[in-house]
């Protein structure tokens, strides 16, 4: 029989890898000083998980350009229950994502119906439409937006007063979600998800109910948006509806479409943290940030389709380069995400 | 009792009546053929079928049951499984994740033990992996296994089409033109196929137009033409039935 087995080897570097990469990002915050980089790292993980919210519905064939949507729920949910029910943060978070799931879950069931161009349509309206009603509604604070949030409390000795404490918190949800979602594609959900993606004919053959699947993963991505919205809420201390406008939501497609629309994890990871990083560097640009955005957006479509992971891929079945050398590794992590054998 | 039978389906498309009042029967273990010219219906009917289009008369029934009107993944629940007639695969993944995507209805540990990959649920994944070569042995891709789909020649893309709708475990199993655009040799090899499959125990219902295969495969053989059925019967009555030949090639004039 035809081995099944993965080597022992490639499982020991990627255990390696992880290992290392988590390290680096656990004692980063000591190695750095200046608070305004711990902040865009904390920004930087919000950013990775949105992206991977676009990435988890691009898994099953759907593409959203409301993905700001939810965060932006998450953030107005988790505020309202906070001040007007004196919640705290811990208790605010998991009723954030009981309550989202079941919106996204009623919405989804309307939404996912039609698929293909009529869901990016529909998406890209709900996503105006909440930053429109949110500002509308007295309740919600109209255009002002909520101010006053409170910190999350502490837990035990760990307080919620500086920017380390909040980039571990962020850095712990990110993993929790990394582990949730790799979880989901590995297994034979996430199967049916990409077999929805490949060829939704064929996978209706096999028995896979497309809207269901669809469904799940719609409503799963939408509470993952909603999680990340209560944190940042509670960071932030202040939300305002022009916050989630729909340039939130062309940034985090962009987010996985620049790191590599196939890697579903670590593209959003890598395009978040240069799309968080670079334009802070070149601040000489930030008054037309939306003009490089946009131009970034249309170089990487024309000529690198495949995102950064994905050249970095093309390169190294062609060869020995150094880039080349680099791709061999990074492809490494798409097996990682996809690959159950 | 028959395992499936078309009762007096009529469908139209506009103005176009792609089949009009058809109905057969399929019984078990059987290899039928669907035959006729282009436009016949043939495609259509396994539409229906299959549950990609709705009748606008008439009904299908599998194993005393009606299923019309059910959704794809409902049919394909019931048993039925199919391959198109254009290739579809899931072009991006190996010979050996596309049969393993097939499997899908069969798994029996909950989603909840799937996610959370437990012992059992991971012990399963096994077992249904071992069933993937062992399909992919018996249609000869087991050396083709890590492949990617999108990458195979015509004649292994057919059977690998064949492997995914194995291994959704079928009774009844359509084919539409599974050795079209094949070589002899090729075309021999999967008529042998197709035969040891129905010797499995899984009914054969099948559209072609290469007539060899058909007349060397198929226990019954229906004809279509324009949307009606213009003949039935074994191969030998179908090779000397008039109506068949005009149908095919026209009437003779005077």
């Amino acid at each position: 029989m035809a081995k099944l087995q993965n080597s022992p080897k490639s499982d020991r570097n990627r255990i390696i890898a992880i290992a290392v990469l988590l390290i680096v990002l656990v004692i980063l915050p000591i190695l750095i000083e200046n608070d305004y980089v711990k902040h865009l790292l904390i920004m930087a993980c919000i950013s990775t998980v949105l992206g991977m919210t676009f990435s988890l519905l691009f898994s099953t064939g759907l593409i959203t350009l409301g993905a700001g949507a939810f965060y932006a729920i998450g953030a107005y949910v988790s505020a309202i229950l906070a001040i007007n029910y004196g919640l705290s943060f811990w208790i605010a978070l998991p009723l954030t994502i009981i309550i989202s799931s079941i919106i996204a879950l009623i919405l989804g069931a309307i939404f996912v119906k039609n698929g293909g161009i009529a869901f990016v349509i529909i998406s890209l309206l709900f996503a105006n439409v909440v930053v429109i009603a949110t500002g509308q509604s007295e309740f919600l604070g109209g255009w002002g937006g909520i101010i006053g949030i409170p910190k999350p409390s502490a837990i035990g000795p760990i307080e919620f007063t500086t920017k380390t404490a909040f980039y571990y918190l962020a850095l712990t949800l990110l993993s929790i979600i990394i582990i949730i979602y790799l979880a989901l594609y590995t297994s034979r959900i996430g199967r049916a998800w990409r077999a929805i993606k490949l060829s939704p004919n064929l996978a209706g053959t096999l028995g896979i109910n497309l809207y269901r699947y669809r469904l799940l993963a719609f409503t799963i991505s939408s509470a993952t948006a909603a999680t990340m919205g209560s944190f940042y809420a509670h960071y932030f201390q202040t939300i305002t509806p022009n916050a989630f406008s729909g340039w939130l939501s062309i940034y985090i497609q962009l987010y996985s479409v620049l790191g590599g629309l196939e890697y579903y994890i670590m593209g959003p990871a890598i395009g978040a943290l240069i799309m968080t990083f670079i334009p802070e560097y070149l601040r000489v640009i930030k008054e037309i940030e939306p003009i490089v955005t946009g131009v970034l957006l249309l170089v990487i479509i024309l000529f690198f389709p495949g995102g950064i992971l994905g050249s970095f891929r093309n390169r190294a079945k062609n060869g020995d380069s150094f880039i080349g050398k680099i791709g061999k590794r990074l492809s490494v992590y798409k097996s990682w995400v996809f690959k159950s054998k | 009792m028959a395992l499936l039978e078309v009762k007096n389906i009529t469908r139209s498309f506009g103005g176009l009546i792609a089949l009009r009042n058809l109905s057969f029967d399929v019984y078990n273990l059987e290899i039928v053929g669907l035959i006729g010219p282009n436009g016949a219906g043939k495609s259509t009917l396994f539409n229906i079928i299959s549950g990609f289009y709705r009748p606008d008369r008439g009904k299908v029934i599998f194993r005393g049951e009606q299923i019309t009107g059910l959704s794809v993944d409902e049919v394909a629940r019931k048993g039925i499984g199919r391959i198109f007639q254009e290739p579809t695969l899931f072009m991006q993944e190996t010979v050996f994740e596309n049969v393993f995507t097939g499997f899908h209805r069969h798994f029996e540990q909950s989603y909840l033990k799937a996610f959370l990959h437990t012992n059992s649920a991971n012990r399963e994944e096994k077992e249904k992996k071992i069933k993937v070569l062992e399909i992919l042995d018996f249609m000869g891709l087991l050396n083709l296994k890590d492949e990617i789909a999108g990458n195979l020649p015509h004649g292994h893309q057919r059977a690998l089409a064949i492997a995914i709708a194995l291994a959704t475990g079928p009774e009844l199993l359509l084919l539409d033109e599974p050795v079209t655009g094949m070589n002899p040799s090729e075309t021999m090899q999967m008529v042998d196929k197709i035969k040891q499959i129905r010797d499995s125990g899984i009914t054969v219902l099948i559209v072609e137009h290469d007539m060899k295969a058909v007349m060397s495969l198929c226990d019954r053989i229906i004809v279509l033409s324009l949307g009606v059925k213009i003949s039935e019967g074994v191969p030998d009555q179908i090779r000397q039935d008039t109506l068949v030949i005009e149908a095919y090639l026209g009437k003779r004039i005077a």
